[in-house]
């Protein structure tokens, strides 16, 4: 970090624990490969729950991907994929991700060899696809949790479908690992899980204050526990750490950028390979990403009483399976409680479930509000459809228009 | 060319002519489709005519509006098409959970397109196991009910009426690839295809007439030696590319068999007339065995291809699909590599209905047939 950039942040204290939280997780993923202890890929939108109280360990290819993004480090192992004839238009994270299982590539050198795969549709079709190659590649089992997407009303029929395969899921666990599953232990587990989301929730909220605390850029890297390690009781430590840190800033004045002029809501998945640089952008021209539609995925709620029941429901209704109506309301919600002046949308191309329908939200978002609306056409993880030069233009346009 | 050919082959010109003329003659409603998973049946047993669209070839005006240019083109032109006006004869639309880009064009459609009915039908992405045939069914019938209550009455006896008038059109197009795999030269791949395309553009009724006509003549037809030309499988969603068939014909190519969805997937497998209807209907997509949106973990879609492959004596395959295409794309390689380890060679295109150059792929399908004859 270049002085200049450290006066443009201030710098997050629970940052390190974030950062060691991570590193043990992954050594500990590592280790166990090749052990008796159960790896299963899972996708970031699946119930992962299970996967906790069953002492099986969770790999997040997606969030593995996300790394591989920031650490720029994508474009090497999706073209690895590309040779094998997946097409460069596929999401990113997939191929990134096929390319890594193949070579063993990335910062981390690649991820622990799986038992068997847990794929959610919740959050695309593409991850039901992607993990049938994962199936064929390492020739291990897959159980696909199929969460029926909601246009309108979630129907009761589709509510007992995703619950029955809640009861699929588990025997195919029992089956894989040999082990029985305790729903005490799995009450435990949800139950953490419930106080972590909570929790991070509450941190998301801190950014209601003017000032705000932290950008959007911050909760992108210190969402990575609630992704990976939710249902354990150091995520809840840690976000508790996390929002004590938030609250004292609140308390002492302290803002994430140095002079908050404009508040704005970013869409879509990060930029992960150009994070630094486009924090930067704004908070140099005194903007503020005070909240995301993609951190508050994860904010999704659980009912203690019907631990299994709710978890189904809230697994379905993520942000991801719901229409383009019920996001409208959603984005029109978060404009008026961060009280933001615009939005920033990134048509991701390796992305079309967040994508497509953004210039419909667009045009409704400004029809609403008034408010303007930025659209940057990028890609997650894929670098070589990105222009900086261009965003960069764009985004102070923008910023400048706000008046 | 027999008479029931040459007036199906009239229409190819005008597909939607079929549908127009239809509803001026009965005054009835015509409801747009997109996918062969799409029950027309209950459609049809509520007196209204299913027109399945899917996409052209044309340069959009509006839809960029409202689709990015990474989704693919049946998308595209097919939202394009609907708002510059020329779907003005559909009363409603119906869309079936497939992949990514249907489900969020059918809420962009429902928005900006402005038709009295939208129907979505989200159907599960397993096609297997008790739970998922159950949520199936029960998806059908609020789809059932949602029809009735908004286009016509599904009673039953209707939809039995229907089920049969379309199982015999699944019959004679079966009869009609069969005749192919055995003297391929009575009819050339693209009117071949579009006997089936058309199929979902008109009255089954009048359809199946004409069908009957059509496959008396050619049961009565041979070409002497016309199997001259090489046998190909061909593998995608949506054919109808009427010129680039036309051209794999001419360079000595003719497509045996297929996996298209507006090929021989959308008549593979009847509706067992001996259950209740919705459960038939239900039974019969789970019998469909190949659809790369589906989740058929007992069915091994290479494999199955490969057996129809050789069946119909294909040297060599196509993969012809649509740019942004993510359920093929993704199917590609594994498939692909089923292939190779046979030694069948085979060809991957992809184009975009705003961009179509059938010369460009006239070199590279001469190329995959050189290596065929070089085999
Ligand atoms: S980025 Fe989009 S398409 Fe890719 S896995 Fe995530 S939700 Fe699916
Ligand atoms: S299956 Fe492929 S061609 Fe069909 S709508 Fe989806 S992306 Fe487009």
């Amino acid at each position: 970090m270049t002085a200049e950039e450290r006066k443009l942040y201030v710098k997050i204290q629970a940052t390190e624990q974030m950062k060691q939280l991570i590193t043990d997780y992954y050594i500990g993923a590592k280790t166990a490969e090749g052990t008796d202890k159960p790896i299963c890929w899972i996708t970031s939108g699946g119930p992962v729950e299970f996967l906790i109280a069953m002492d099986v360990i969770p790999i997040y290819p997606e969030n593995h991907g996300a790394m591989c993004g920031a650490s720029r480090m994508s474009v090497e192992l999706a073209e690895v994929a590309e040779r094998m004839g997946f097409s460069r238009d596929l999401c990113s994270y997939a191929r990134g991700d096929i390319g890594s299982a193949v070579t063993k590539g990335g910062p981390i050198g690649g991820l622990p060899k799986p038992d068997f795969l847990l794929a959610c549709n919740n959050i695309c079709g593409t991850v039901f696809k992607w993990y049938q190659e994962l199936a064929r590649y390492f020739d291990v089992p897959m159980f696909l949790m199929d969460t029926p997407f909601i246009h309108k009303i979630k129907t009761e029929h589709a509510a007992e479908y995703v619950r029955q395969q809640c009861l699929e899921l588990v025997s195919f666990l029992e089956e894989q690992t040999g082990k029985e599953f305790l729903e005490e232990r799995f009450a435990e587990v949800a139950m953490l899980s419930v106080e972590a989301v909570d929790l991070w929730k509450q941190v998301l909220v801190t950014a209601e204050h003017k000032p705000s605390p932290f950008t959007c850029f911050d909760a992108f890297i210190h969402m990575a526990p609630i992704v990976t390690l939710r249902g354990t009781q150091q995520v809840v430590e840690y976000y508790k750490l996390l929002k004590d840190e938030m609250l004292q800033r609140i308390e002492e004045g302290v803002s994430a950028i140095p002079e908050e002029k404009y508040r704005l809501i970013w869409d879509n998945i990060p930029i992960w390979y150009e994070m630094r640089n486009l924090g930067n952008l704004f908070a140099s021209n005194n903007a503020c990403l005070v909240a995301d539609t993609y951190t508050t995925a994860w904010a999704v709620d659980i009912r203690i009483d019907e631990p299994l029941t709710s978890m189904a429901d809230a697994y379905t209704k993520i942000y991801l399976n719901i229409s383009i109506d019920i996001m409208i309301e959603q984005l029109l919600n978060l404009i008026q409680r961060y009280d933001a002046d615009g939005l920033v949308m990134h048509s991701n191309r390796s992305c079309k479930p967040y994508s497509l329908g953004q210039y419909d939200l667009a045009h409704e978002v400004t029809d609403k509000t008034g408010k303007p609306v930025l659209i940057v056409e990028a890609d997650m993880t894929d670098s070589r459809v990105y222009s900086e030069a261009q965003t960069r233009e764009r985004v102070e346009a923008f910023i400048e228009s706000l008046g | 060319m027999g008479d029931a050919l040459a007036k199906l082959m009239e229409l190819r010109d005008d597909p939607f002519s079929m549908a127009r003329g239809w509803k001026e003659r009965t005054g009835g409603k015509a409801v747009g489709f997109f996918c062969c998973l799409a029950s027309e049946e209950i459609i049809h047993a509520a007196g209204a005519l299913p027109v399945r669209i899917t996409g052209e070839n044309r340069v959009t005006s509006k839809s960029g509006a409202h689709l990015q240019s990474y989704c693919c083109s049946l998308a595209r032109t097919s939202l394009d098409m609907a708002l510059t006006g020329d779907l003005d004869f559909i009363d409603g639309t119906v869309f079936v959970h497939t992949c990514d880009t249907m489900q969020r064009l059918s809420d962009i459609w429902r928005l900006n397109a402005g038709y009295a009915f939208h129907g979505d039908v989200v159907l599960p992405v397993r096609f297997e196991g008790d739970a998922a045939l159950e949520y199936m069914r029960e998806e059908l019938a609020s789809f059932r009910q949602r029809v009735s209550d908004n286009i016509g009455p599904v009673d039953d006896s209707a939809l039995v009426e229907s089920i049969k008038l379309y199982n015999r059109n699944r019959e004679l197009l079966s009869e009609l690839y069969r005749l192919r795999r055995e003297d391929p030269g009575i009819i050339p791949s693209d009117e071949a295809l579009w006997l089936v395309a058309s199929s979902a553009l008109m009255e089954k009724s009048e359809h199946n007439a004409l069908l009957e006509g059509v496959i008396e003549d050619l049961k009565g037809a041979s070409s002497d030696g016309s199997d001259a030309k090489v046998r190909l499988f061909a593998a995608g969603s949506v054919m109808d590319q009427w010129d680039f068939l036309k051209m794999v014909e001419d360079v000595g190519g003719t497509i045996v068999d297929d996996d298209f969805c507006t090929g021989h997937r959308y008549f593979d497998a009847e509706v067992p007339v001996d259950v209740d209807p919705i459960e038939g209907i239900a039974r019969r997509l789970a019998d469909r065995g190949s659809c790369p949106c589906k989740y058929l973990p007992s069915r091994d879609r290479a494999g199955c291809l490969l057996d129809r492959a050789g069946e119909a004596g294909a040297r060599g395959a196509v993969f012809f699909q649509f740019k942004f295409c993510d359920p093929h794309s993704f199917d590609y390689p594994y498939i692909k590599k089923a292939l190779d380890e046979e030694g069948i060679p085979s060809l991957h295109l992809e184009i975009e209905h705003d961009s179509v150059s059938t010369e460009q792929l006239r070199t590279r399908v001469e190329a995959l047939l050189e290596t065929i004859r070089g085999c």
